[in-house]
């Protein structure tokens, strides 16, 4: 009749995850509707500031910019801003790690999920802006969902990664924070992929994010089927760093207790 | 039937780590310049211990500060892992470390009860089913609705324990917590692990209040530096601690 207690499953625990994903958008945005509105204005400044200094004054030739624009950026502060969120996921909890045994992968999980939720508001409130700035409707957009899942799953793997890593080494943030700026200058989201030079362009192919990005332009602004190259990248992308993150995160989350 | 916790040969290592570096900078500079290096000296907080706990028993851990009693419990509710030996759980474990422990200051009592409970594993029905309960036995009333952040230290500790209890736990594991709340509400708890015992619960109970280990436990076992001294019937071995250990009360 009795069984024994082994590691815990994540499926045991999924209302824990769901709490953990309402609990932070309750306390992001109860009493303030404005806190809604402050999660909006930072995409919407990104977009206003490179559609004014791009265009304008470093004279980048892209038809109908701001709608390039929000394509990309929406999905890259998912990425970024999760791979930050997640360096603290662990970190900051110190105290429910210490003293109650829930599977660990849980608070990564809870944190992408909750970013994840915030995108998929924020794709509604500018939803509007894309009809309006002429996004081309077309079947393509039928695989924005399948790229967008492959971009939550490998942002998963580096969410994993980065919060146990973070345990032993606290400043992984401060480091994440200036390669996540190198990053977003690596990936097509303010320029188009062609007009990076042959040479440097294996490079940026190399890039995960270039791949998840590329994919969006082709499905929303170019109104054509994702390159298939590009896709399958992108999947091999989520599976590695869903692979390598879960084993890292394994491997070390027997010592959290103790180290944090 | 199988004893609901086996703990076996279990050793238990902490790394004591001076001039800990806890950031790659720190790790850099230690490249370079001894003097910055992270230094570990292992320290063995258990060393071999090995005991069964039956269903349905109430085992005492008694011993002095630093004995190794928080952190022999915390092994067997997995929040550690021993270096050595290992530990089997038969059961849905509540471990009572510390009341209260994951509430979100800005959340309602009623919206903590939901999060704290799923912390440990329930699902919503489950959670539905008891919710009720709670509130009554948290004594809160309508506070249930005010975030937790206006509460007393009582009401805290009130409406952690009364989630604790029920989790409908197979195992429960008290460490020191009855010392807080009021006196009324501290018997209340008493007389709800008296109950729970008489149901048929499992318990593994740290107290430096030698008559309630006495009222609640079948057994004791008493630590001493990380070693197991002897483990057997209540009063004895509170006798034989007060008898090694000069002072008279036990220590958290
Ligand atoms: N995370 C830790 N790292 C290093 N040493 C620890 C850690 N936790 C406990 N210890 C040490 O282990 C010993 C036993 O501690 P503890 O189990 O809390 O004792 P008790 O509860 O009996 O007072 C103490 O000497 C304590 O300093
Ligand atoms: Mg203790």
């Amino acid at each position: 009749m009795s069984t024994i207690e082994t590691q815990p499953s994540l499926f045991q625990y999924r209302e824990l995850l769901k709490n953990l994903v309402i609990k932070d958008l309750k306390v992001k945005y109860r009493n303030s509707f404005l806190g809604f509105l402050w999660s909006l204005l930072n995409p919407l400044m990104m977009i206003i500031v490179y559609s004014v200094v791009l265009r304008y004054i470093l004279r980048v030739q892209i038809e109908n910019f701001p709608l390039f624009l929000i394509i990309g950026i929406l999905p890259w502060n998912l990425f970024s801003g999760t791979a930050i969120a997640a360096t603290e996921a662990i970190t900051g909890n110190a105290n429910l790690i210490k003293k109650i045994a829930f599977p660990r992968e849980v608070l990564p999980l809870a944190t992408v999920l909750f970013h994840v939720a915030q995108f998929l508001l924020a794709l509604l409130v500018f939803f509007p802006a894309l009809a309006f700035l002429g996004a081309p409707w077309t079947p393509a957009i039928a695989l924005y969902p399948l790229v967008l899942l492959l971009q939550v799953v490998f942002t998963g793997g580096v969410a994993l990664f980065l919060s146990a890593i973070a345990v032993a080494y606290r400043d992984i943030k401060y480091l994440t924070e200036i390669a996540l700026m190198i990053l977003f200058w690596m990936t097509p989201v303010v320029y188009h992929f062609s007009m990076v030079p042959e040479r440097v362009r294996w490079l940026f192919e190399l890039n995960p994010m270039t791949a998840y990005i590329t994919a969006y332009h082709d499905m929303l602004y170019w109104g054509r089927w994702p390159d298939a190259q590009m896709v399958l990248l992108g999947s091999l992308w989520a599976v590695l760093a869903l692979g390598v993150g879960s084993w890292v995160f394994r491997r070390r989350q027997r010592l959290f207790t103790e180290d944090l | 039937m199988l004893p609901a916790i086996e703990v076996r040969h279990v050793w238990k290592q902490f790394l004591i780590r001076h001039n800990r570096a806890d950031s790659l900078k720190e790790r850099f500079i230690g490249l370079f310049n001894q003097r910055y290096r992270e230094r570990c000296e292992p320290f063995w907080a258990l060393r071999d211990i090995s005991f069964t706990v039956e269903h349905g028993e109430a085992l005492g851990l008694i011993g002095p500060n630093g004995s190794g009693k928080s952190t022999l419990l915390r092994l067997i509710a997995r929040t550690l892992y021993p270096t050595k030996g290992e530990i089997i759980v038969r059961g849905r474990v509540a471990p009572m470390i510390e009341l209260g422990v994951g509430f979100h200051h800005e959340l309602t009592g009623q919206e903590n009860i939901y999060l704290n409970a799923s912390l440990y594993g329930l699902t919503r029905r489950e959670i539905d089913r008891v919710y009720h309960d709670i509130v009554e036995f948290s004594e809160l009333g309508e506070f249930i609705d005010v975030p937790v952040k206006n509460y007393s230290t009582g009401m805290y500790a009130r409406l952690g324990f009364s989630i604790a209890v029920h989790l409908d736990p197979d195992i429960l594991l008290v460490d020191e917590v009855l010392a807080v709340g009021d006196e009324r509400f501290q018997n209340k708890c008493l007389e709800k692990m008296l109950e729970l015992r008489k149901q048929g619960k499992t318990i593994v109970f740290i107290s430096h209040i030698a008559e309630i280990v006495q009222r609640l436990c079948d057994r004791a076992c008493l630590l001493m530096q990380g070693r197991m001294v002897e483990l057997g019937e209540v009063s004895k071995i509170i006798e034989l601690y007060r008898s090694a250990a000069a002072p008279r009360v036990l220590t958290p």
